[in-house]
């Protein structure tokens, strides 16, 4: 584990925000049943839209600050200190 | 792709809203200050839903409108309850979802448990199904020994301890949650046991050890020169064998034992009344401290209930209760003063009348012999690190939550 | 410091305050506790008052009490007529059918119900009594569109003010004059400046705590009074009052304690209506240097709540 870089409190707390509604997303998906057709269609859209929206998160935030990355490897934000990380995989 | 450090999640922004589901338990810990335990006293689903329903109905009330929720799971032993829990949260997800409910996007359910029946599949499919948004503590005192001492089996025949039954489930808690952190207490009795205990539960893998004497009036002549050595003895081995590095426990606390100015460092140590308590009944409390089953010699101090929601009248000398105004003035005058702890609770039932405003003192003379251990501590760590060539580590965070 | 000791002399003594009085079998106070009772006002220097039932004293009992300099509280109805001091009427009725005397203090306890009628009765006692302290008796109930119409009722009555003091004439009303002259909190203060000796002996804050629960008492007049947690009942302890200007405020502390569970915490409701009469009386007080000149060194100044708890976050 390498750290490659710092985000901004605002940026941070953007993809907290996105991280904890993906989650809550993926759990309600284990309890909604289709017969309940109006929030069950809402949350498939929903799970769309919040992945894009936190893949497009990573992908903006990469470019701006150029952190270093590996083939083998991922990135990981410690949400207390607002620090970037580079996992390796292997 | 995410870390983080779920021990203290959100801490300071979070409401926190407990619901004592049961206030039955399979142990009668000899510690426990839940003087009126019961088997009768079940929350049943009705009354949940009606209390959910209260508190997301009031998104922007000031007493909900935090950005964060914790919702707590507490007994009595709140596991014996695992299947109306489920259905609490259950509701509690799909609700905030269908509301657009701005918690949905920061909720966490948290348990504290007694272990004992953590390994049974009704728990495990609960946390499976919910892994991302638990935070879930398993009390352990210690060694054997230790455990034993105060954590026995409920009911008559001869007492035994539960030690073994909550050990077993230790690793699998663990491989759950690696941040996993045990909340130790200590009595006049334990003394003896802190340092052997401590280190016991690093070697089960606990990393996190969070620990604090009873604030009840229990202690013995003599108990705070002992706890003092047993303080010092533990950051020998933790210092000499450099356990710093890895673990963690809240005894050492860099800044504390420093005097305390009655207007810059004036707020209350503890978080009653910013909680939110619901009993089987359906009342409200500003902690669970304030309900029957926790008071000795006091009237349970309900502020509503999930009919006519909540008195804030009754809130009010909770929101305004200050650090000095409840205290005595040696305790204004306190050289140590920093870091001290109390429990309004205690506070409360131990008052000479029935007031939030008098601050129980019994744990005095510990917090002062718990101020020197961290001392020698914090000396002996840093003078280590200087003659290593080390920076100092970080100072580490502790949830010291009743 | 303890100042004034009221002594009940019966149990259905009449309420000059919020409490009810809920008569406990109509005991009156055996005259062995009132001869020990003003002796320990004697010794400790306090004034004392008497608080009269409607009924007849037993005899003995008016001798006893002449033994001491006092004021009497009395019931409007009280079957016996003293040259009284103060007078407690219950509602707006009791008080149109009485003749009061220009040294008298009139205690005026009515409902929000009967608020209303107030600048009326204001006007028919002007000069006519010394004072009137009107106790609106349930004022833990007071709602939000109340508030309102308390505020013109308080605007009524200021314009009576104001004119009285353009006659020179200066028949007090508690809910505004007071904080026209106030420099510093000036209240009730029950448990810190004053006690209540109840019949049965003991010593409570007021009559109100003996009657929500009789156990709770602050000793009695053999063991000594013995007031736990006195500090509570003193402004430094009270965290909403002492940062309040609304000094007239009763502050009353058995209110306090029924609303709030707190002897030192004053209710939303009570706050409110403190801060109402203070606002009129802020607008009284500038008529008053602004049209006559009137020099003085109190002060009420704009304040943008009605409620100080709101403001905690600041302190």
């Amino acid at each position: 584990m390498k750290t490659v870089g710092l985000v901004t409190l605002e940026e941070k707390n953007e993809i907290q925000t996105l991280f904890e509604r993906r989650n809550g997303l993926n759990e309600l998906a284990k309890i909604l049943t289709p017969d309940n057709e109006a929030l069950y269609q809402k949350l498939v859209k929903d799970m769309g839209e919040t992945g894009t929206k936190f893949q497009k998160w990573w992908d903006s935030m990469a470019t701006k600050y150029q952190w270093e990355g590996s083939e083998n490897g991922h990135w990981e934000i410690n949400f207390e200190t607002c620090e970037i990380f580079l996992i390796d995989n292997n | 792709m995410i870390k983080n450090n779920d021990s203290s999640w959100q801490s300071n922004i979070a409401k926190t809203i407990t619901f004592i589901v049961t206030k039955d338990c399979q142990l009668a810990c000899k510690y426990c200050y839940l003087v009126g335990k019961n088997t009768k006293e079940r929350m049943s689903w009705d009354v949940a839903k009606q209390a959910i329903d209260y508190i997301l109905d009031n998104e922007y009330d000031e007493n909900f409108n935090h950005d964060s929720v914790i919702f707590d799971f507490i007994g009595g032993e709140p596991f014996l309850e695992i299947e109306l829990i489920d259905q609490i949260c259950d509701y509690i997800k799909s609700e905030l979802y269908r509301r657009n409910h701005h918690w949905f996007n920061s909720y966490r359910f948290s348990f504290s448990t007694n272990g004992i029946n953590y390994h049974e599949e009704k728990v495990q499919r609960f946390i499976e199904k919910n892994i991302t948004h638990l935070s879930i503590g398993i009390t352990i005192d210690g060694t054997q020994q230790k455990h034993d001492l105060n954590r026995i089996w409920k009911g008559d025949g001869p007492e035994r301890g539960s030690y073994d039954d909550v050990v077993r489930n230790i690793p699998l808690w663990l491989s759950q949650f690696p941040g996993g952190a045990t909340k130790v207490t200590i009595s006049s009795a334990d003394i003896p046991y802190i340092k052997e205990s401590v280190l016991h539960l690093y070697s089960l893998g606990i990393h996190e050890v969070n620990i604090n004497c009873v604030f009840e009036d229990v202690w013995e002549e003599g108990d705070d020169k002992k706890f003092e050595e047993q303080l010092m003895e533990l950051a020998d081995a933790i210092i000499d064998n450099d356990l710093y590095k890895d673990y963690a426990c809240s005894f050492y606390t860099e800044h504390m034992g420093k005097p305390m100015d009655c207007k810059l460092e004036n707020n209350n140590w503890c978080g009653a009344g910013q909680m939110l308590a619901i009993d089987a009944a359906g009342n409200f409390y500003p902690c669970t401290r304030f309900a029957q089953y926790s008071l000795r010699d006091k009237k349970a101090w309900i502020i509503g209930n999930i009919h006519s929601g909540i008195d804030k009248n009754k809130l009010r000398p909770f929101l305004t209760l200050d650090r000095c105004t409840q205290s005595t003035q040696e305790c204004i005058d306190c050289e140590v003063a920093s870091g001290c702890a109390w429990c309004q609770g205690e506070n409360y039932d131990a008052a000479d009348t029935p007031t939030i405003y008098q601050r129980a003192t019994a744990i005095c003379k510990m917090h002062k012999a718990r101020v020197r251990a961290n001392n020698y501590y914090w000396n002996k760590l840093y003078r280590k690190l200087e003659l290593e060539g080390e920076e100092k580590p970080a100072e580490k965070t502790f949830n010291l939550n009743c | 410091m303890l100042k004034y000791l009221v002594i009940q002399l019966a149990d259905d003594a009449v309420s000059y305050c919020h409490y009810e009085n809920v008569t406990k079998g109509g005991q009156f106070i055996s005259t062995e506790n009132l001869k020990a009772a003003i002796r320990f006002g004697m010794v400790e220097n306090l004034n004392i008052q008497f608080v009269y039932p409607k009924r007849a004293l037993p005899v003995g009992y008016a001798e006893i009490i002449e033994t001491i300099d006092h004021t009497k509280i009395l019931p409007c109805d009280a079957s016996v007529v003293y040259d009284s001091h103060i007078v407690v009427f219950n509602g707006v009725t009791e008080i149109e059918n009485y003749k009061l005397s220009k040294e008298q203090i009139a205690i005026l306890r009515i409902g929000r119900n009967e608020i209303d009628e107030l600048p009326r009765i204001f006007n028919a006692l002007n000069g006519k009594c010394a004072r009137v302290n009107v106790v609106i008796t349930d004022i833990d109930k007071f709602t939000d569109s109340e508030f309102d119409s308390y505020k013109a009722t308080l605007t009524q009555l200021g314009n009576t003010v104001k004119a009285n003091i353009l006659a020179g004439d200066n028949t007090q009303l508690n809910l505004l004059t007071d904080r026209l002259v106030l420099k510093a909190m000036n209240n009730c203060n029950a448990g810190d400046e004053t006690v209540t000796l109840m019949p049965n002996g003991k010593f409570y804050p007021c009559a109100g705590f003996y009657y929500d629960n009789a156990e709770e008492d602050f000793g009695d007049l053999t063991r000594g009074l013995q007031i736990k947690n006195r500090q509570l009942f003193k402004l430094d302890y009270a965290p909403i009052c002492r940062h309040c200007d609304s000094y007239h405020c009763r502050r009353c502390a058995w209110l306090n304690r029924k609303t709030t569970l707190e002897v030192n915490t004053p209710s939303h409701e009570q706050c409110v209506v403190a801060h109402l009469e203070r606002n009129e009386s802020g607008r009284i007080l500038q008529y008053i240097k602004d049209d006559f000149e009137y020099n003085t060194e109190v002060n009420i100044p704009q304040i943008s709540y009605l409620d100080p708890f709101e403001e905690h976050k600041k302190w």
